[in-house]
């Protein structure tokens, strides 16, 4: 019974265990289970071990029970990019039908899944502008960092789900949120950043060793030859700098903020900064980016061997990158193109790395991702991805 | 292998509101004597859960605390040497200092193995021990017995006690581990149910003060770059604090700075940005 539902959520990668299975069975001849709602918990509580896979498996269930469309990987990060950027729309809705090129009235008979759907057929047309076209963004009238209330990180949870049938249930898809479509997960990047940290000791001799001091002493005759060792501790200085800024990174934070995380608990110097698509004169010091701004011309003071890692998914409009003011705040305005800053940055530490969530073969789209990777070598924040990462900044 | 008798059954208990979803895996737990693993933001429940099902059921409930730097066998029983040590010394004890046994106590889950009746065992905080302990407790829990070397005797389990574990981890518990128990993921509650649950914990509080104060919290939930999201229980903390304030008039407290943001916000850059929020937005 239900072989077939066990085969497809092991081959969409829901990492369930025959014993589990087993159990599931044990529990259906105990009769506990006495509906599809019955069937739909149980199912999952046995079946399913980690609430990364909830989604997962939300969306098999609604498949094979239900026939609803099987998950497709390619589309999740359109539908979520295209999700926030229309959320926020959504509370300017003139704004909206302006870029539309739709009347306002028109706009508002669509229900919002209509919405989504035409909004997602204008994008595929423009995959590349999505940043690039300014009317796209808007960039040029109001700063797309769009406090909107909208959090993809955030949760979505459908309560108490008294009287909806199951398939609905598993239809909301309500554990999106923990899904693991997002490039990285959690027990993954300890593991990458590890090998930052088991590194062959890179300090000075500068440690006596007394034991081969005397050793050699005495071979010599009483003529004193002192032995240094390298101080074995772990000399790596690491700059991170992370994009916190507006909604175009806003799906993949909880992703950087899981890097983030472990970052800070496995290196004993790491100086982490912020800032907003791409980096001017200033870095932030705070996520807010506001109170504590370092000058980038200070790090040339710094130790050239100190690793930089650069997480962002380096898109925007192309002139924010070029432009000699191309910074969407006034204040970022310094004369200096937002390009010689970051070049300035690869000249100062010889070993840097750019990390971009975005899947790699979208990265041809986007002209500013391709004129980033001129600069830095960029590698997709996956755990494939953060290997070579490493083992780039690792290179002699 | 038993059916669970209806009355047997946890449908919710007096302090803590519970969803359909949950209350039917709380019971195929049960009935397949399985552990139940929770797995949540902190602060939605996990361990309110375990109370709230003691409680319904008429259980005495018996809580291990996970501490890191815990071995199994502190968990099982301790045999208490220094007592013995001192009694045979000074021998104005009842106990026999030749028998071991008298000096054996029984650690939490013992406890729920010789209770007289059916216990619910909480194991909280399980992902502060190390991968070992999780595993060695799980075979302890899959066989109901563990053996005293001390006195070469096996204890085993009278009656199966209810296994609720919680879990803050980032990281997913070894996989052994996760095959012996079933699992589930407390989302944070909606607007709805947030309501249900503060009218179980506070059955006379305002109106208004109510719908004004879930409003808030649910817009300060969604200040960007928080480091601890306010959960469930600082929301009922919150309300605690603005009741105890005579001066506290529901309409204002979405004007200008929320009062008491420190009961919410306990990181204190999280404070400041709250803060700056409440004094751009007007939260």
């Amino acid at each position: 019974m239900f072989i077939d539902f066990f085969y497809k959520l092991r081959d969409l990668g829901v990492q369930v265990s025959p014993t589990a299975f087993l159990t599931l069975h044990r529990a259906l001849a105990m009769g506990l289970v006495g509906s599809l709602e019955d069937f739909y918990t149980a199912s999952r509580s046995i079946l399913v071990k980690s609430e990364r896979y909830f989604d997962l498996f939300d969306q098999v269930f609604a498949h094979h029970f239900k026939g609803a469309d099987m998950p497709d990987p390619k589309g999740l990060e359109l539908d979520e990019l295209a999700r926030s950027m229309l959320e926020h729309w959504l509370q300017q809705p003139q704004e909206l039908a302006r870029l539309l090129g739709m009347d306002e009235k028109a706009l508002k008979k669509l229900t919002p899944e209509q919405l989504l759907e035409y909004f997602k057929e204008r994008l595929k047309e423009q995959t590349e502008a999505h940043h690039g076209g300014s009317k796209w963004i808007g960039t040029g009238g109001y700063s797309p960092v769009g406090h909107s209330g909208y959090h993809p990180g955030g949760m979505r949870v459908g309560g108490a789900s008294g009287g909806k049938s199951a398939v609905k249930v598993a239809l909301e898809r309500r554990y999106k949120d923990y899904s693991q479509d997002g490039p990285l997960t959690q027990a993954l990047v300890g593991e990458a950043l590890k090998r930052l940290r088991h590194m062959a000791p890179s300090g000075p001799k500068d440690r006596l060793n007394i034991d081969k001091t005397i050793y050699q002493t005495t071979k010599n005759g009483g003529e004193i030859e002192l032995v240094f060792d390298r101080d074995l501790k772990d000399k790596l200085k690491v700059i991170l700098a992370i994009d916190n800024g507006g909604w175009s990174m806003d799906p993949f934070i909880p992703v950087v903020q899981t890097v983030f995380d472990y970052a800070r608990s496995q290196f004993k110097e790491l100086k982490t900064f912020f800032f907003h698509n791409t980096i001017y004169d200033t870095l932030w010091g705070d996520p807010a980016r506001y109170r504590k701004p370092q000058r980038i011309a200070e790090f040339a003071r710094l130790d050239p061997e100190t690793r930089l890692v650069i997480v962002g998914d380096a898109s925007m409009a192309p002139y924010e990158l070029m432009a000699t003011d191309g910074s969407i705040y006034a204040e970022e305005r310094s004369g200096r193109p937002s390009i010689e800053c970051l070049l300035f940055l690869a000249q100062a530490f010889r070993r840097s790395v750019w990390l971009n969530p975005k899947p790699a073969e979208t990265w041809a789209y986007t002209r500013t991702i391709s004129a980033i990777r001129e600069i830095f070598p960029m590698f997709e924040l996956t755990i494939e991805g953060l290997e070579k990462a490493v083992s780039r900044l690792m290179q002699k | 292998m038993t059916r669970q008798e209806p009355s047997n059954r946890f449908t919710g208990a007096s302090r803590y509101v519970l969803d359909d979803e949950l209350a039917k895996i709380v019971n195929i737990s049960m009935a397949l004597e399985m552990p139940l693993l929770l797995k949540g933001e902190p602060g939605t429940g996990k361990t309110m859960l375990a109370h709230a099902i003691a409680e319904a059921l008429g259980m005495p409930l018996i809580v291990l605390n996970v501490k890191s730097s815990m071995k199994l066998v502190e968990a099982l029983y301790q045999y208490d040497t220094l007592t013995r040590l001192n009694d045979s010394r000074f021998g104005d004890s009842k106990r026999d200092v030749s028998r071991i046994e008298d000096y054996i106590r029984m650690g939490k889950i013992g406890q729920a193995f010789t209770a007289e009746t059916r216990t619910v065992l909480l194991i909280d905080e399980i992902d502060k021990a190390d991968t070992d302990f999780q595993d060695d407790m799980l075979d302890v829990l899959d066989q109901m017995e563990f053996d005293i070397i001390e006195i070469d005797k096996t204890v085993s389990a009278r009656h199966r006690p209810v296994i609720i574990i919680t879990s803050n981890a980032k990281k997913d518990l070894s996989d052994p581990f996760l095959g012996r128990c079933n699992f589930h993921h407390i989302a944070f509650p909606d607007g709805d149910t947030m309501r249900r649950i503060l009218r179980v914990h506070f059955p006379s509080l305002d109106k208004d003060l109510l719908e004004q104060s879930i409003a808030v919290f649910y817009r300060m939930r969604q200040i960007d770059g928080i480091e601890k999201r306010p959960a469930t229980r600082e929301l009922i903390n919150w309300i605690r604090a603005l009741q105890a304030d005579p001066d506290c008039k529901p309409a204002q407290i979405g004007k200008g700075e929320p009062p008491y943001l420190g009961v919410l916000f306990k990181k204190s850059q999280d404070y400041q940005r709250a803060r700056e929020a409440a004094a751009r937005r007007r939260l």
